[in-house]
């Protein structure tokens, strides 16, 4: 019998009183428990624990006294301040209280935005955090490109030496390669997915918040590279550069390892939820295009990413215990890394990819009033590519440690990725084939991930090939085909997806005379930035070095110019976003862009429990414009406020906007 | 893996919703153990791959020189350990469907102490290797082995205790019989009891691959 046959039965005598639980210290409202202060003096004194601790064990090895540097005090200092910050935050209270035999403390309801400091483990508290961390990752990691390109403005006058060119690079790429992995999974992800699914929470709670909390001390760590003197690795750690390296690169080493942990915890959350806390009736042909590859995701964030972090475990061990792994003379192997770290790294390009298509996916549909062309394609296009991807990482090896017969397999396997993602395409042009559409803000940047996507998707099947690819490795084309897939799709597809949903998820809409500024200076100066590059990388100019031929000079300053004015699209994101929410507020409608998704049906703000009534699903949400559609779901006559204060509620509204 | 299952937070929730989510909150912890699995198949494929790649890439003849092996006693008796608790736990899961809530605990707590003897072991063994860490591609992949094997030790150990003392503060709330009630909260602890008991299953079977190539090849 479904809940909803069953709703006549509901009494409100069936709920137990609450029962009166103390609540302990550390979860108390007010300044006085568990907060982001005392997770950073945990931090802290972590760090300085961990320090003396590692020096007091080993100071007198013979390798550090001759090194003069104890990897093993750094390794413990950084693991220390993440054990203090995690003890600090109340992520271990759980666990360790748990061995005694106690149970869960009581949670209390902490009101206001001191809620945001907190170990929370409300989905859509823990979505708001991310929002906060990862556009905290995208402003550093920004900055610092600023700096690159300031140093490519002239090839002989030098802004930094050669060395801290490299510090920068590599602190750029890494910074911004794993704030990419959860750019859309930790913010829409965790706020969204048990909303589109009908659910009134994630399956494991506190494993969300910890992966969170985690991901923002594994950002310290990756950036207490730069005080370490940092790596000259780039983003990449290729040995034997990284055996070579300082103290920094146990920075890069343990910050993957940590990330990897919290992008292990998130994955396995959100897989768990979605397979399980689906509404009834939300079959798997119902389900939303998005939360599809929020799972091909999830999945490969769960099962790819222990290779990597055995690979930094390993890094880690070659620092500190002196093992060889990496090591080619004491029987070790450097190529090893570059085996792990891209069957690792391949995947978290789809990492990368896929939510941005679930996104566009998702938003299509909504603005051209039709609904998605070829659901299943898209689903199993998203499929396909997440169980694709664990067959073409050796590509990423065709210059180094690759027996040459086996170049052509894995350039098939790669060429044979860009089938599934075709799918994607097809499935975003059939929905726009002959629609009418509205050019929202959201619309304008799903639509720029198309163009921008098709030619770093081309540029990727040229790459593929192995002659191309021993031509131009190590180029500057290379590096404008990962910035056109990663930023120019990812990123552009996160604006669309924060332009699209923060009126949901603040109540508050982003003010569009600034958000058009926003994505035509970002559309714009993002292809004159990049674009250039694929030029320049033809022309021969390396990656990764501070000086380049005086011929390029021109191509490179002006790609410096756009990146500038690129840099400055996302300062008119950031006053856009300090105006619309907080300087002069525009109370957002129920149901701002006629929406038919389950996540617009429900109350604004979303209440506590998102749903009053579990929701029974009866169709899928892609029925725009079809008379006569059936309804989306049945609320069991709950109050949603989306379901009595819009009139594109529950209902499909048909026709009515053809 | 979970707390005690109290049902759904959420005011007003009507049993049948409260059923439902107990059935999505089982399918969790069913789910999340499986998965769990998949991460730690990852895991281990991983050190196994750089053993497999070392061996053949043999650089500077240094996979293996003099066929050097780790300390072989101590191969076996935390193999055994290891073994002994997921026979234990497995055990005790049996004995828990048939009801014998005390054969559970028993063999739970008896587990528990293996895992520590092999904990205790693990560690100890790392004074015992006869060999340099970098001295070798097989020394280098044994020590990562170990160091996942205590993390492993560490996890699977304190799933089994976190489990036990839940069985106990279930019985402390719940009253005796607890564990093998129909309430909601005994359904969600046998489904954690399943799902720890099945992880151990396959900590002790990838324990056997890694006893085969580090200790016997």
């Amino acid at each position: 019998m479904t809940i909803s046959a069953e709703r006549p039965t509901e009494v409100a005598t069936s709920v137990a009183p609450p029962a009166r639980v103390s609540t302990p210290w550390t979860q108390r409202p007010g300044w006085m428990s568990q907060h982001l202060g005392t997770a950073i003096v945990g931090g802290f004194l972590g760090y300085i624990l961990g320090h003396w601790f590692g020096n007091y064990i080993s100071s007198s090895y013979p390798y550090i006294v001759n090194s003069g540097q104890n990897s093993i005090a750094v390794t413990l200092a950084l693991t220390g301040m993440v054990v203090g910050w995690l003890l600090g935050i109340g992520a271990l209270n759980y666990p360790l209280a748990k061995l005694i035999g106690k149970d869960a403390p009581a949670e209390s309801e902490v009101k206001g935005w001191s809620k945001y400091f907190r170990y929370s483990t409300d989905h859509k508290v823990v979505g708001m955090q991310y929002v906060v961390g990862v556009l905290l990752f995208m402003f550093t990691g920004g900055l610092l490109a600023m700096a690159i390109r300031t140093e490519l403005l002239n090839p002989t006058t030098h802004v930094f030496g050669p060395g801290t060119y490299i510090e920068i690079v590599s602190e750029h790429g890494t910074i911004m390669m794993m704030m990419a992995t959860s750019i859309i999974v930790g913010p829409l992800g965790n706020y969204l997915v048990p909303l589109m699914i009908g659910s009134r929470r994630m399956a494991f709670p506190r494993i969300e918040a910890f992966s969170f909390w985690i991901f923002i001390a594994g950002y310290m760590v990756i950036f207490s590279a730069l005080p370490y003197g940092g790596f000259s690795t780039g983003w990449t750690g290729y040995a034997p550069l990284q055996t070579q390296n300082g103290p920094g690169m146990i920075s890069y080493l343990l910050g993957f390892a940590v990330i990897g942990m919290g992008m292990m915890a998130a994955g396995f959350n959100i897989a768990v939820s979605i397979i399980n806390y689906r509404a009834p009736g939300m079959t798997w042909s119902r389900v939303p295009i998005f939360v599809w590859s929020i799972l091909a995701t999830a999945s490969l964030l769960t099962l790819a990413t222990p290779v990597l972090f055995a690979g930094g475990l390993f890094g880690i061990l070659d620092k500190t215990v002196q093992t060889a792994f990496y090591v080619d003379e004491h029987g070790g192997s450097s190529y090893l890394w570059q085996n792990l770290f891209w069957f690792f790294g391949h995947p978290e390009v789809y990492i990368m990819a896929l939510p941005g298509f679930g996104i566009v996916a998702e938003i299509l549909p909504v603005f051209t009033r039709k609904p998605l062309f070829a659901y299943k394609v898209a689903a199993s296009g998203m499929i396909g590519v997440a169980l694709l991807s664990f067959f073409v990482w050796q590509h990423h090896l065709f210059q180094s440690g690759i027996n040459p017969d086996m170049r052509p397999l894995f350039m098939l396997t790669t060429e044979l990725i860009s089938i599934p993602t075709g799918f994607i395409f097809l499935v975003g042009m059939g929905t726009l084939y002959r629609a009418k559409i509205r050019f929202e803000i959201p619309m304008l940047f799903a639509m720029a991930l198309f163009f921008n996507f098709l030619i770093g998707g081309v540029t990727g099947v040229f790459l593929s090939d192995v002659p191309v690819n021993v031509t131009v490795h190590g180029g500057f084309f290379v590096l404008s085909h990962f910035h056109y897939t990663i930023m120019g799709g990812l990123l552009f597809a996160f604006m669309a997806g924060l332009y699209f949903w923060l009126p949901k998820m603040t109540g508050r809409m982003m003010n569009k005379k600034l958000g058009l500024i926003h994505f035509w200076m970002m559309f714009v100066f993002f292809n004159l930035t990049f674009f250039p590059m694929f030029i320049i990388g033809l022309l021969g100019q390396p990656r990764r070095v501070f000086t380049y031929a005086s011929n390029l000079q021109g191509l490179n300053d002006f790609s410096s110019i756009s990146a500038f004015l690129l840099g400055l699209s996302f300062l008119v994101f950031a006053f856009n976003l300090v105006w619309s929410m907080w300087i002069s507020p525009e109370k957002a409608p129920a149901n701002p862009w006629d929406s038919l998704g389950l996540e617009w049906q429900t109350a604004s703000p979303v209440p506590a429990h998102n749903f009053d009534r579990i929701p029974v699903i009866m169709t899928d949400p892609y029925h725009y414009s079809e008379p006569g559609a059936p309804a989306l779901a049945d609320f069991g006559g709950a109050s949603s406020g989306a379901a009595t204060s819009d009139s594109h509620s529950a209902k499909n509204e048909g026709a009515d906007n053809d | 893996m979970t707390d005690i299952f109290k049902g759904s937070k959420a005011p007003n929730a009507t049993p049948e919703e409260r059923e439902f989510e107990l059935r999505a909150h089982l399918g969790s912890i069913w789910t999340g153990g499986r998965l769990f699995i998949g991460m730690y198949t990852f895991m281990l494929a991983s050190i196994a791959f750089a053993y497999f790649y070392l061996r053949s890439s043999n650089n500077a003849q240094l996979w293996r020189p003099n066929h050097i092996t780790a300390p072989t006693y101590y191969g076996f008796f935390i193999y055994g350990f290891m073994v002994l608790t997921a026979i234990l736990a497995i055990y005790g899961q049996w004995r828990l469907r048939k009801g014998e809530v005390a054969d559970w605990q028993v063999a739970g707590w008896t587990g528990v102490a293996s895992g520590l003897i092999a904990l205790f072991l693990q560690i100890w063994e790392f004074t015992r290797v006869p060999f340099y860490p970098g001295s070798s591609g097989y020394a280098s992949t044994f020590i990562g082995y170990a160091v996942m094997n205590i993390g492993t030790i560490v996890v699977g150990t304190y799933w089994l205790e976190t489990t036990l003392a839940r069985g106990l503060r279930m019985r402390k709330e719940l009253g005796d019989g607890a564990e093998i009630s129909s309430s909601p909260a005994a359904q969600s602890f046998r489904a954690n009891v399943a799902s720890m008991t099945y992880n151990w299953g396959f900590i002790a079977l990838g324990a056997t691959l890694f006893l085969v190539l580090f200790y016997l090849m």
